[in-house]
């Protein structure tokens, strides 16, 4: 089988871990959207990439060398919240010098901001187990992952029902339907991405894939990160 | 609802929800069924041989040659022991210097010899057209290392013959309806004739299972310890099981399985229930890059699994049996709506509490059950669900009909302490569980020599008991669930594929085909 560009590209460079960016590309090769983004080299580029774009945006660092984003470089691999020309370039500057005092390639992301306050972040994962084959994860996502371990596991492949059904085990549902007043996520586009996902790991040669966190909106679900590393061959 | 074996070999071999994506695993699945057909027949070699043949057979009690030569001698079919240096008989048999010199019919062979000696062992059973094979001795696979080259070896010669292994690392299998104890366990001849299939990865485990069921006095079609699962795994033990008519449940002790996935579609495909325990919440695997790796299971993944294929799971030996002997003596429930009947108010209490936890629901009667109970009782203590008769008395079991016909309930539940003049409503209940197509459970305390008799008429009209309230709670809150779980496999269908629709079990009669709920108020 023809595998999809991004993992065809990745098996070209010898890697086993896709680039964010080439992981969302992945994602919305099956319909789940992403942020809009560009890849720059500089922070010039990324300058003009975040005006083009809208402010405010996001800058991280994309390295096939950088798989923690957030955790690298003390923390300058991710700036959040960038609304000015200046602090967009003082992110893209501080990852060009992480990246070489550390000696390694790295371009910036640089991505449309969106209002993580407007929805509930969620995780949805997926992996080849040795015993059970492609399995997809759903759970209660961003920095709450490993801290609550509110998750619920399917074997995949799975339709929509059975990938709603993930959702609705989970205790975060409370959130997901509008906690205290709160707007209800689109559940159904949530378990629209859970299958997608189940999917991507049944057709294709990946070992492990976390979109973490994928906000859940009232109108649709983002992937606003993520990673998918490949099999060996 | 168990006529479904009749059907049942029509749906053989159809893969009953193929994944939303048709990939080569749809062959892949459809070949896998093949072989499962033709391993059911193969099986029929190991739990139903023409005859036995005891390889190693020995004179020296305490030793494994002679344990299951005592124990494989109460077969009725020919066993013969086996052992090139050894002659005369044994418990009545003639001792036979190889399996190439039987005369006389043999499909089974128990190898009572050392591990490194099984593989020629194997390759002389298959000279002899022996089929099946039990390998006691360990020091295969699970030692690693040399046993796991062992291991490969024997299944070489295995698959070079076509011999069906149950083992290495096993107390092996018995089949009280056949006499056949393929068991070097003591002990093995006490364990009585029952419909559940005991199908343990551990043999100590199954020996545990059937030794229970006999002091619940319940008993088992088959106990089985699969051991290392050479090539007789969960799917086969399933896969043949189902197609027994002697077993109406089957239950599974795991410990952990190289292919979970064959596990659940077994069971996913089998008419017969299963019921299953895992055993150990063990790490996580040694995914190290991603949240999802670190954040999965062993165990997440057998639960949820379990769940999604429409296989209840419970977390006790007990609970195993109990679950198998509701969901193996009774009609299978359509819903989890329970109906209590109680005599007293206060265990009656324990269950109503137990049963919501267990995943049960405990609907309102309808307004006719209502007042035909009223009826029967004026001033009755407590006339809706639970309905607490507030002693034993010589009209339960007409309150107990009246709950079961109501069109709200899917299962009843009875809890009644012995009351030595009034006694159990035997004539109430018999029948009445097939009669309007719902299981009948019914739980008793007392004197135990007193109300033994009572309580085996019981078992013998088709009602199961329990000892106490809380596992006939936990017993209808597993017939709920499966009965939850089973609606959805047969309504939930994946995008596409298979035009055979959902599971070949189909749910019928919901809200069941009762009678004369108006006209009997």
């Amino acid at each position: 089988m023809r595998e999809p560009d991004p993992i065809a590209s990745a098996r070209a460079d010898g890697r086993r871990t896709l680039t964010e960016a080439e992981g969302k590309e992945l994602l919305a090769s099956v319909g789940i959207d992403t942020p809009p983004f560009s890849v720059c080299e500089d922070a010039e580029a990324a300058v003009d990439a975040a005006a083009a774009i809208g402010y405010p945006v996001v800058v991280k660092v994309a390295s096939t060398a950088v798989t923690h984003k957030s955790d690298w470089a003390g923390g300058v691999g991710v700036a959040v919240g960038l609304d000015s020309a200046d602090a967009v370039r003082d992110a893209a500057s501080a990852i060009a010098s992480a990246a070489e005092e550390r000696g390694i390639d790295a371009d910036v992301l640089v991505e449309s901001a969106m209002d993580t306050e407007r929805g509930t972040e969620v995780i949805v994962g997926g992996l080849r187990d040795p015993s059970f084959g492609p399995v997809v994860l759903t759970g209660l996502g961003g920095v709450f992952t490993e801290v609550f371990e509110d998750t619920s596991h399917r074997i995949a492949p799975v339709d929509h029902a059975e990938a709603r059904s993930a959702v609705e085990d989970l205790q975060a549902i409370e959130l997901l339907r509008g906690y205290r007043g709160a707007e209800p996520a689109d559940v159904d586009a949530l378990a629209a991405a859970i299958a997608a996902v189940g999917d991507l790991v049944v057709e294709h040669p990946i070992a492990e894939l976390d979109v973490n966190p994928v906000l859940a909106r009232t109108d649709g679900v983002m992937a606003l990160d993520a990673l998918v590393v490949l099999e060996d061959h | 609802m168990h006529n479904h074996k009749l059907t049942e070999c029509a749906n053989r071999g159809r893969s009953s929800r193929a994944p939303a994506v048709v990939t080569e695993r749809d062959t892949v699945e459809n070949a896998l069924s093949e072989l499962w057909l033709w391993l059911a027949v193969t099986l029929g070699e190991l739990f139903d041989p023409s005859g036995v043949a005891v390889v190693g057979a020995s004179k020296t009690e305490g030793k494994i040659g002679y344990e299951a030569m005592a124990n494989a001698a109460t077969f009725d079919g020919p066993v013969y022991p086996v052992n090139p240096s050894t002659e005369g008989e044994l418990f009545g048999r003639e001792f036979v210097p190889s399996v190439t010199e039987i005369d006389g019919e043999v499909d089974l062979a128990l190898c009572c010899v050392p591990g490194p000696a099984v593989p020629d062992v194997l390759e002389e059973c298959g000279e002899a057209g022996i089929g099946a094979a039990v390998i006691y001795a360990s020091g295969f696979a699970e030692a690693g290392g040399e046993g796991e080259a062992l291991q490969e070896a024997a299944v070489e010669v295995a698959d070079a013959y076509d011999i069906s292994l149950l083992g290495p690392n096993t107390s092996g299998f018995i089949v009280p309806s056949l006499d056949l104890r393929c068991s070097f366990a003591s002990g093995a001849e006490k364990v009585p004739e029952g419909n559940i299939a005991v199908v343990a990865q551990s043999g100590g485990v199954g020996l545990v299972l059937a030794f229970q069921s006999r002091r619940q006095g319940r008993g088992v079609s088959a106990e089985v310890g699969l051991g290392n699962r050479a090539n007789v795994g969960f799917a086969e033990a399933v896969e043949y099981f189902d197609s027994d008519e002697k077993t109406d449940a089957i239950v599974l002790h795991i410990e952990g399985t190289d292919d979970g996935r064959q596990l659940l579609e077994a069971c996913r495909e089998s008419e017969t229930p299963v019921v299953a325990y895992k055993v150990g919440q063990s790490d996580v695997g040694d995914f190290a890059e991603s949240h999802t790796g670190a954040l999965t299971g062993d165990h997440e993944l057998y639960t949820a699994g379990f769940e999604q294929y429409g296989t209840p799971t419970v977390d006790a030996t007990d609970d195993l049996l109990d679950a198998a002997a509701a969901l193996g003596t009774a009609p299978e429930p359509d819903g989890p709506n329970v109906g209590v009947v109680t005599a007293q108010a206060g265990p009656g209490i324990i269950i109503t509490d137990r049963i919501q936890r267990a995943g049960g629901r405990l609907p309102e009667l309808t307004a006719e059950t209502q007042s035909r109970v009223d009826e029967i009782l004026p001033g009755i203590t407590y006339a809706d669900n639970p309905v607490d008769t507030g002693r034993p008395m010589p009209a339960f079991g007409e309150v107990v009909t009246a709950v079961a016909e109501d069109d709200r309930i899917d299962i009843v539940l009875v809890y009644e302490l012995f009351e030595e003049s009034i006694g159990f409503p035997i004539d109430a209940l018999e029948g009445l569980a097939s009669r309007v197509d719902k299981p009948v459970l019914f739980a008793t305390e007392g004197i135990e020599e007193d109300l033994s008799a009572a309580r085996s008429k019981l078992e013998a009209i088709g009602v199961p008991t329990f000892p106490t309230p809380e596992r006939a709670a936990d017993a209808a809150g597993t017939l709920a669930r499966y009965a939850r779980l089973y609606a959805e496999e047969t309504t939930v269908t994946d995008g596409g594929g298979d035009d055979n629709g959902g599971h070949d079990r189909t749910v019928t009669d919901v809200g069941g085909d009762t009678t004369g709920v108006a006209d009997d108020a």
